[in-house]
């Protein structure tokens, strides 16, 4: 039985989707929202049952090519899950009120039904080309989504954001197929588990440099990286506010989970290679991410650059190759997903009133007009910038520690500097928070805001809906151990090959 | 007669004719051209065939293959500019054109690049 | 441990029931503020009453987090140095709670500040009951951040919000250092849990000077002193009730409490003392002489506890944690007392400023009274609190110079002891300067002034009543380090020190007689000084002839030289990233859209003419093929 659940997992939203397209056009329209909220409901509850019964599916699938349709779920790849399908079925539930402009609801909910079918496959892969296609199932419809429903005020611009997020991912996407059949061909196989047991024993170094580099590519496009970062701003820009969301909280993390999953434990001896320079990287992309915050204007393009900020923690995290730096990244990694989550659900909220997001025309006085947005705000806010007792503290503070004491293959005084660098964008970090709660949510109101008719606090609804991410950076800030007890023995085995070299 | 001197006989047709084909305009004038580079080929290959002294005549069993299919393509690409005579008031080939690929104009659609978002600050 | 529980409790659970529920049910605000506050305190006063009667110790492991490297576990831990300071705590967010129901009475955001108030309460006491450094980190930024709301409670106003940022930016600035300290000692030491840090034995060498000087950052930050000290002054733009809890007593106190709690780690750093001395004296004499130029209340007192808490420090870098703890314990009273009378005083002529004031006295009699005991306090005046704890940091600096008592160098007893001494006549001078524009000769104010409302002056007598007679506490030397004993538990259980530190600890009080007779006539000395200068114009301000006024005012110009130093190149950088992302990562990415665009056009030229430029391709391409096969099939 339990060897179905992960199918099933990925069959049932691809039928919402295959259903909504069936169905009788107006009807369809009518339910799709609610349908759609079913659907990943559902998928939601299955998604729970696969992690609680450790499910796991191996079976046949091209033998000539040697690649198996093999399955699973591990203390990694589990809380990412349940994020992915959580956070969609929240936005599912928040389109049941909040109408986008475009409307085409059926086609919207079938578009985020496939998204999802994409990002459940990527987390529960654990055979390399099947991994690939999930990752790359994930890029038209997003593609779609930001296209059609995206922000129309510059005229081609939604368009024109689109067209880079998806050729600059598959340029990435190319790059990561050459290491895949790379390592594949090598090693014969392309399991990820057997991959991850032999730990690169029959690849020679400079092959596993070349596959490291490769593959890395393609996640780095993804994470983003500095200096492969141009797409996000300008895609979180354009995109709706469920776009938004499952971009910054769950394709983000498809990058930075290759990492872990892929990189790191199928071929360590190029990641020892690689490992300083992605780390120089992951600050520069830090400093900087933090830095650009403080010149935008635009609060979406704010938060994106923020998004690159905290991704350069997750790599740094990834770079020192060490349990505690590995904890630290896929801590970071939930924290900023649900985090930032938030942040584009309250952002898109205020959107949608004032019918801009732009600072200087917003102005201040959040607090004023509308004390339970402007409150949600602050939270997220303080949470994202990594204050301790909120979720997005312990990621950063154990990327920090990972990075004072990396794998002793590294030079400690280069990581030493590195740790100190990203020290600087913690400060920074909080600069430009305080800076943005400071120009938007205090202060006073423009006349024209006070007088608009239609500027309502947030509603009951919206806060029901946002309620469970609130509750879950709580209770992820208070009680650590609960994500750790559950990561630390499988990053402790993928990276068994580092801890060999240290012995 | 020595092989030489057909073979530079055919070199000189077949360059005139090549010469026609690429430089006239007229697509009569070009079809001519086809023709004297197929009847020089013809000239070679009847001359190797007496060189070699074959047995089986290939060489002009040969000849005869390409005098036929000569008539029947100048039959042929004489009607088709007949037609387009017809239509177009010329037989010039720089004025047939339809297939080219079009000049390349500032495309928006095909430009894989965005302008920077207009309200970014500076 | 049942009352530490209850103490971290309560408060905590007032603030989520006050943020979730305040809006809705605004009758609820207050009880359940002052309930929270209040069992805090009683609390406190229970684990202090054990620790009076007794030796008290215990720890509890709540939950274990593996990290994949040193293991940190949610631990907590109670001795008599936790309870003294827990008591404080709960005695002035009891008080500043109970007074902000005057204070700020019709404020619509009554219900998050009291709510905020609660939070900052539960966080300070995570801090003083933490065993592990990770749960203590997470106190101390709690702290932070409430401060950083609790200041932009009026953040309708620029001064509040700028404060606000400027709290925040500069405290975790010094948190970095802080964090990595913590870093170097989890790492070293194998484990975050605090006990197993003070038990520990093998220090590498260096290991200690570096963590600690690491640690003295955080410390530096969030006490306030050379260099980080900056943000407090400013965050006087908060409602007075937060200065007096957050600034006076609680948060500022912390980074004191944490050199005491890692005491015996401090002590095998001689160096990192020396440098904890150095900053201390510059705060001391720096903050006092500050303190001589303000014209804003709150910013003499502000620049006062600056000042003073480089006391406490200046007490820990010569070996004598007991002095620093008793001068925290009597300092978070008389500091709290002046705060809110200051409030009362500022509530009932309408401005902080004290020109603006004067003739006072009269009309507001029980702030006078309490504000002047505040102020005797405060100039270590005998029989009153801060003259014992005074002389208890100036005599802890003698042994050190004079007997080369404790783990110092015996320079920065003299150090300590002389700024020390000056401190105390530049003291007595703005402590007097305070009183006499404030409360005496005619009334400068247009506004009528009369006695703040009962609920605002009990708070302050009831302050009052320790700073006359927590000096007390001094008289028998053993008494407070019996009961403020810091227990040190090494690995094996047992309750001692660690035999091979470098230096111990001077474990008792001393208050030496003829430095103590010194310190009185310097402050008689510094007083007299400044009641000259008033006499000659009462009107004005006693300091207004000085050359050095504008310097002092500006407090020697720091804020501006931190202004062009780091202000201005980052907001420099900001713009040059800003512009860099477009012009040069952008542009590049857009480089290689046009540059594939153009390798298409550039290719499909050869699609572009005529039939017979086809051929003529084919017939070159046909000669080249001819000539490759005959020069190469040879």
């Amino acid at each position: 039985m339990t060897d179905l659940l992960l199918p099933l997992l990925l069959a049932l939203p691809a039928a919402g989707a295959l259903g909504l397209l069936v169905a009788p056009p107006r009807r369809a329209e009518r339910v799709a929202v609610r349908a759609g909220l079913a659907v990943t409901t559902a998928t939601f509850l299955v998604a729970v049952w696969a992690v609680a019964a450790d499910a796991a599916t191996d079976v046949e699938w091209v033998p000539t090519l040697g690649l198996r349709f093999h399955l699973g779920v591990d203390g990694v790849s589990s809380p990412l899950l349940l994020m992915t399908c959580g956070l969609t079925a929240l936005c599912m539930a928040y389109l049941l009120r909040v109408r986008p402009e475009a409307g085409r609801l059926r086609a919207l909910v079938g578009l985020l039904l496939l998204l999802e079918v994409g990002m459940v496959g990527t987390f529960v892969a654990l055979d390399l080309l099947l991994f690939f296609v999930f990752f790359e199932v994930v890029l038209v419809p997003m593609w779609f989504v930001i296209a059609q429903w995206g922000d129309d005020s510059v005229p081609g611009g939604r368009r024109r954001a689109a067209n880079v997020f998806i050729l600059y991912t598959l340029l990435g996407s190319v790059v990561m197929l050459v290491g895949i059949l790379l390592v594949g061909l090598h090693a014969g196989t392309f399991d990820l588990v057997e991959l991850a047991d032999r730990q690169g024993a029959d690849m020679s170094r400079g092959i596993q440099v070349l596959a490291f580099l490769a593959l890395g590519l393609g996640f780095a496009v993804k994470t983003p990286m500095w200096p492969l970062h141009t797409w996000l701003p300008d895609a979180h820009t354009a995109a709706p506010t469920v776009g938004s969301v499952l971009l910054a909280g769950v394709l983000l993390k498809m990058g930075t989970y290759g990492f872990v999953r892929v990189a790191l434990p199928i071929v360590p001896e190029g990641a020892e290679a690689v490992a300083p320079y992605l780390g120089a990287l992951a600050v520069v992309g830090i400093v900087y991410g933090s830095l650009a915050c403080l010149a935008q204007t635009d609060l979406k393009r704010l938060i994106a650059f923020s998004s690159v900020s905290h991704m350069g923690f997750v790599l740094l995290g990834i770079s020192t190759l060490t349990p505690v730096g590995v904890n630290g990244a896929l801590y970071a990694n939930i924290a900023h997903g649900l985090i930032t989550g938030l942040l584009f659900f309250l952002v898109g909220a205020i959107k949608d009133r004032h019918h801009t997001a732009s600072i200087e025309i917003l102005g201040g006085g959040l607090y004023e007009r509308m004390p339970r947005l402007g409150g949600l705000l602050a939270f997220a806010a303080v949470a994202s910038l990594g204050l301790p007792g909120l979720a997005g503290f312990w990621g950063e503070m154990l990327v920090l520690l990972g990075a004072f004491d990396p794998a002793s293959g590294l030079n400690r005084p280069y990581y030493l500097v590195l740790m100190v660098l990203a020290g600087t964008g913690v400060v920074l970090t909080t600069t430009y928070f305080a800076s943005v709660l400071r120009r938007v949510a205090q202060g006073t109101s423009f006349q024209a805001w006070r007088d608009a008719v239609l500027m309502r606090d947030a509603s009951r609804f919206e806060l029901l809906v946002w309620a469970p991410i609130v509750a879950l950076v709580v209770v992820l800030g208070l009680w650590p151990g609960w994500l750790l007890d559950a990561s630390d023995p499988v990053v402790q085995a993928l990276l068994s090959a580092q801890r060999v070299i240290v012995n | 007669m020595p092989l030489l001197m057909p073979v530079v006989l055919a070199g000189l047709l077949f360059s005139i004719g090549a010469y026609g084909v690429l430089a006239r305009r007229n697509a009569i004038l070009v079809l001519m051209s086809v023709e004297l580079m197929l009847n020089a080929v013809n000239i070679n290959l009847v001359a190797f065939d007496v060189w070699l002294r074959d047995e089986l005549l290939a060489g002009q069993v040969f000849t005869l293959f390409v005098i036929t299919i000569a008539a029947a393509e100048v039959g042929l690409g004489l009607a088709i500019v007949l037609l387009v005579f017809r239509q177009r008031e010329t037989s010039s080939l720089d004025q047939l054109t339809e297939l080219h690929e079009p000049d390349p104009e500032a495309d928006a659609a095909t430009d894989a690049a965005p302008e920077p978002v207009q309200e970014r600050a500076s | 441990m049942t009352a530490v529980y209850v103490a971290l409790g309560a408060p905590f659970v007032a603030a989520v029931v006050g943020l979730l529920g305040g809006r809705t049910w605004p009758r609820l605000v207050v009880p359940v503020a002052v309930a929270g506050a209040s069992v805090a305190f009683l609390s406190a006063l229970v684990l202090a009453g054990r620790s009076v009667a007794g030796d008290l110790y215990e720890s509890a492991r709540l939950a274990d987090v593996p990290t994949g490297g040193p293991p940190i576990g949610i631990d907590l831990r109670v001795d008599g140095l936790a309870a003294l300071v827990s008591v404080a705590v709960g005695a002035v967010a009891l008080a500043v709670q109970v007074y902000s129901i005057g204070y700020l009475k019709g404020d619509p955001r009554y219900s998050s500040y009291a709510a905020l108030v609660s939070l900052f309460t539960a966080a300070m006491l995570l801090v003083v009951f933490a065993d592990d450094l990770m749960v203590l980190l997470v106190g101390w930024e709690v702290m932070g951040v409430c401060s950083y709301f609790l200041i932009g409670h009026h953040w309708e106003q620029e001064g509040s919000r700028a404060s606000a940022v400027k709290a925040l930016v500069v405290t975790r600035l010094g948190d970095v250092g802080f964090l990595f300290g913590i870093f170097l000692l989890a790492t070293t030491v194998g484990s975050f849990s605090i006990g197993q840090v003070l038990g520990f034995d093998r220090w590498p060498e260096h290991t200690a000077t570096i963590a600690t000087l690491l640690l003295l950052c955080g410390v530096v930050g969030k006490s306030a002193q050379f260099p980080l000290h900056t943000w407090l002054p400013d965050a006087m733009a908060g409602p007075t009730p937060i200065s007096a809890l957050i600034h006076a007593a609680t948060m500022v106190a912390a980074g004191i409490y944490l050199v005491a709690r890692l005491f015996d780690v401090f002590l095998l750093a001689p160096a990192t003392l020396a440098v904890m001395a150095v900053i201390a004296c510059i705060t001391m004499l720096g903050g006092a002489l500050a303190a001589l130029g303000q014209d804003d209340i709150k910013r003499v007192l502000a620049y006062s506890t600056v000042s003073q808490l480089a006391y406490m420090l200046a007490a820990l870098s010569v070996g004598s944690a007991v002095a620093a703890e008793f001068h925290l314990l009597t300092h978070a009273a008389f500091k709290a007392l002046l705060f809110l009378a200051a409030g009362s005083v500022i509530h009932a002529v309408g401005t902080n400023l004290m020109p603006d004031m004067g003739g006072l006295r009269r009309l507001m009699p029980v702030t006078f009274a309490t504000m002047t005991v505040g102020l005797l306090a405060l100039a270590g005046v005998p029989p009153f609190a801060g003259f014992f704890s005074k002389e208890a940091v100036l005599g802890a600096a003698e042994e050190t110079a004079v007997h080369h008592e404790g783990p110092a160098y015996a320079w920065t007893g003299w150090l300590v002891l002389v700024v020390g001494l000056v401190t105390v006549a530049v003291t007595a001078a703005y402590v007097a300067r305070l009183w006499l524009m404030t409360f005496f000769d005619r009334t400068r104010s247009p506004v009528a002034a009369h006695e703040s409302s009962p609920v605002m002056r009990w708070p302050l007598v009831l302050l009052a009543v320790p700073t006359v007679l927590l000096g007390l506490v001094g008289l028998r030397d053993e008494w407070l380090p019996d009961w403020a004993a810091a227990t040190v538990l090494t690995v094996g259980g047992a309750d001692t020190l660690s035999a091979e530190q470098e230096g111990v600890a001077q474990e008792t009080l001393h208050i030496a007689p003829l430095t103590s007779a010194l310190s009185v006539a310097l402050a008689v000395v510094g007083a007299t000084a400044v009641w000259l200068a008033w006499r000659r114009a009462p009107a004005s301000d006693p300091t207004a002839e000085l050359r050095q006024r504008r310097a002092l005012e500006h407090a020697f110009f720091v804020d501006d030289l931190y202004d062009r130093a780091f202000v201005q190149p980052v907001r420099l950088a900001t713009r040059a990233v800003g512009w860099a992302d477009d012009e040069v990562v952008g542009e590049a990415v857009r480089d290689t859209g046009r540059g594939t665009s153009r390798l298409s056009e550039w290719v499909s030229r050869a699609q572009g003419s005529t039939v017979q430029a086809y051929l003529t391709g084919l017939l070159a391409g046909v000669l080249l093929l001819v000539a490759g096969v005959v020069t190469f099939a040879s």
